[in-house]
């Protein structure tokens, strides 16, 4: 099977509005859907007018499979994402029609790879980060069944979290699988008041940690804070992280995370000071003291890696989190 | 039916380089190529312009590095790279298979830096030429740009041209008092074409932390709000220099690369719009076609410079 991304034209088949803050777009893409995989994202161009400019990211939050064609040819394939309004891009999303057609750029980046020799798999949503972990959840959950004689039976329990009991996504979704999830929400309205991550604390002391893995996506202080709960149980820990992307394929280098170098940094800065892609003109002294004072304070080594490319999925300790 | 004639008629020249094509790929648009091969059929570009090189390895800027403004959108990469071993002995060999001319950005915050990159690209296989980026500040002279600077500018060019017979183009930044002089000092340096615009500076601010948006403050501003720019100097630059200018800024349809080409551009060069239409360059090369063809013009050579102003 073919993997390279593609760039087609999508058909919406339905989009509807799924809480007072989120939104669900299907889209029917069968050359899409056939290589996707959970955790690997799209990026949509609206039109092609100018305004705004940039393709948008999003996770694929449920993939249907294709099926292959008597005559040849795909049938029936897609996805879903599911996004909440934050900006121009968003708001002009809430009004693409059932029927219209929008230009997907995808699959795209590593999506979420299996743990072996785990006896429970974890899935932590902090709002809408439950979107991406639904199809691996539904993935997760499908390989139980199958698990042939003598294979110990593998768990999958889903932590979901939120502000509000109206960021929390993805209850009914993850009943149909036959799971139930656990909730806590800050302000208390469903489930237990406090953070998911509380919630993720309780799970690693009740019960045997050593055979659990962890993949979470939700917001930067809930994924460093699971990142150092995964540590501290010495459990294997996978996230997604969201950001800022141009190219969405690795070219434009936009979308830096910083990553763990080993032991020497791996990327030694030059006596050139910062610029712009192209170059643009910035004071040369300041950046060059600013990465001598980051050096002389013993601050961890590290590079930038690519959300797009290395990621959107990386394990919590490659992360240098901040 | 696509003809002989129409491959023909779209042809040009940068001084000795021939290209198939007027439309190139701009620099830190494009990474090494791969990234896009997947997408487009990379051999039918004019040529690809590779991500900015230095001789070391570069980290570049904390996050957030990018900013949709307007039509366009500000970035702060910081010129990270591979650095220049790890171009030769990583990315070259794929850049060689890729079946397109290459021509690789360079950079450096002294005169030598330049020239010993030039000179360890010189005769290089797979290397069709250089795109010289002036747009840093010079450690010699305080940190003063290269780019703003008609003296530095023919000192880097000189020491480039001892350095190699390669192709060399330099790019120049608008960020400056008279472009026009630059480019002069680029031609009297050597320089076998300029290239321009770069990006302009730019600024962007979240009102509710009021913090920059980019994690280096300021940026460089690219996408079709600064076309207009881009035009008026490749339009002034055309009539200062006889060397052949390659224009950019903003372009992502053959309207846009053809106004260039009427401005007074050879050719012209692709950036941000690879970014949301990475079918851009394909389109616009076939969109010349069309329009050459529409107007009965035989070649591209006779709409460079075609601005009538009465």
């Amino acid at each position: 099977m073919k993997k390279d991304p593609k760039e087609i034209k999508g058909k919406i088949v339905d989009h509807r509005r799924v809480t007072p803050e989120y939104y669900v777009l299907k889209i029917q893409a069968p050359e899409i859907a056939l290589s996707a995989r959970p955790g690997q994202f799209i990026m949509v161009r609206l039109d092609d007018l100018h305004d705004p400019l940039l393709r948008r990211p999003f996770s694929f939050s449920r993939i249907l499979p294709s099926k292959k064609k008597p005559g040849g040819g795909l049938a029936e394939g897609g996805f879903e994402v599911c996004y909440q309004v934050v900006g121009r891009g968003t708001a002009r999303m809430t009004r693409l029609r059932k029927g219209e057609r929008v230009d997907i750029l995808g699959p795209l980046g590593r999506g979420f790879w299996r743990e072996e020799g785990v006896e429970r798999q974890l899935l932590i949503g902090g709002g809408i980060g439950i979107a991406p972990l639904l199809p691996w959840a539904e993935e997760l959950a499908g390989k139980k069944g199958s698990a042939k004689g003598g294979a110990k039976e593998i768990r999958v329990e889903i932590l979901l979290g939120g502000k509000n009991s109206d960021r929390v996504l993805g209850v009914r979704e993850i009943k149909k699988l036959g799971l139930e999830p656990q909730i806590a929400t800050e302000d208390g309205s469903l489930g237990l008041p406090g953070m998911v991550t509380d919630l993720l604390e309780r799970e690693l002391l009740s019960k045997s940690h050593k055979s659990t893995a962890i993949y979470a996506c939700g917001p930067m202080p809930m994924l460093a804070r699971v990142a150092q709960v995964a540590e501290q149980f010495d459990v294997p820990c996978q996230v997604l992280l969201e950001s800022r992307m141009a190219c969405g394929v690795g070219a434009c280098l936009g979308c830096a995370v910083k990553i763990r170098a080993e032991g020497k940094d791996q990327m030694e800065p030059t006596s050139a000071p910062q610029g712009g892609l192209c170059g643009s003109e910035e004071e040369p002294e300041k950046s060059l003291r600013e990465e001598m004072a980051v050096r002389i304070s013993g601050a961890p080594f590290f590079r930038y890696g690519r959300v797009c490319k290395e990621g959107p999925v990386f394990r919590a300790q490659e992360i240098l989190w901040e | 039916m696509k003809s002989r004639n129409d491959d023909l008629a779209l042809q040009i020249s940068l001084g000795p380089l021939k290209l198939k094509n007027p439309v190139l790929a701009a620099s830190g648009t494009f990474g090494y190529g791969e990234e896009y091969a997947p997408l487009i059929p990379l051999r039918k570009l004019g040529a690809i312009v590779t991500k900015g090189l230095s001789l070391e390895p570069r980290k570049g800027n904390p996050p957030p590095r990018l900013a949709e403004t307007p039509a366009g959108m500000l970035n702060a990469i910081g010129l990270e790279n591979v650095g220049l071993e790890a171009f030769l002995s990583e990315k070259l060999p794929r850049l060689r298979k890729l079946g397109c001319p290459v021509l690789v950005n360079i950079f450096g915050s002294t005169i030598e830096d330049y020239a010993e990159m030039a000179r360890r690209l010189a005769d290089v296989e797979g290397i069709s030429g250089l795109e010289i980026n002036i747009s840093c500040p010079n450690l010699k002279a305080g940190g003063s740009l290269f780019a703003a600077d008609p003296k530095a500018v023919f000192q880097v060019t000189t020491r480039i041209r001892q350095a190699t017979a390669s192709f060399m183009m330099v790019k120049l930044s608008p960020n400056v008092a008279d472009i026009g002089k630059i480019a002069q000092a680029a031609e009297e340096g050597g320089a076998d074409a300029v290239s321009l615009i770069n990006t302009l500076v730019g600024l962007a601010i979240d009102v509710r932390t009021r913090m920059p948006i980019l994690g280096n403050i300021t940026g460089g501003l690219s996408g079709p709000a600064i076309k207009p720019v881009g035009l008026a100097m490749v339009w002034k630059v055309a009539q200062a220099v006889k060397v052949p200018v390659v224009g950019l800024g903003g372009i992502a349809t053959a309207e846009d690369a053809l106004e260039y080409l009427i401005a007074g551009a050879t050719a012209v060069q692709v950036g941000c719009a690879h970014f949301f239409d990475p079918r851009a360059p394909l389109k616009i090369i076939d969109g010349i076609s069309k329009y050459l063809k529409a107007h009965s013009l035989n070649g591209i050579s006779s709409l460079i410079g075609s601005l009538k102003t009465k």
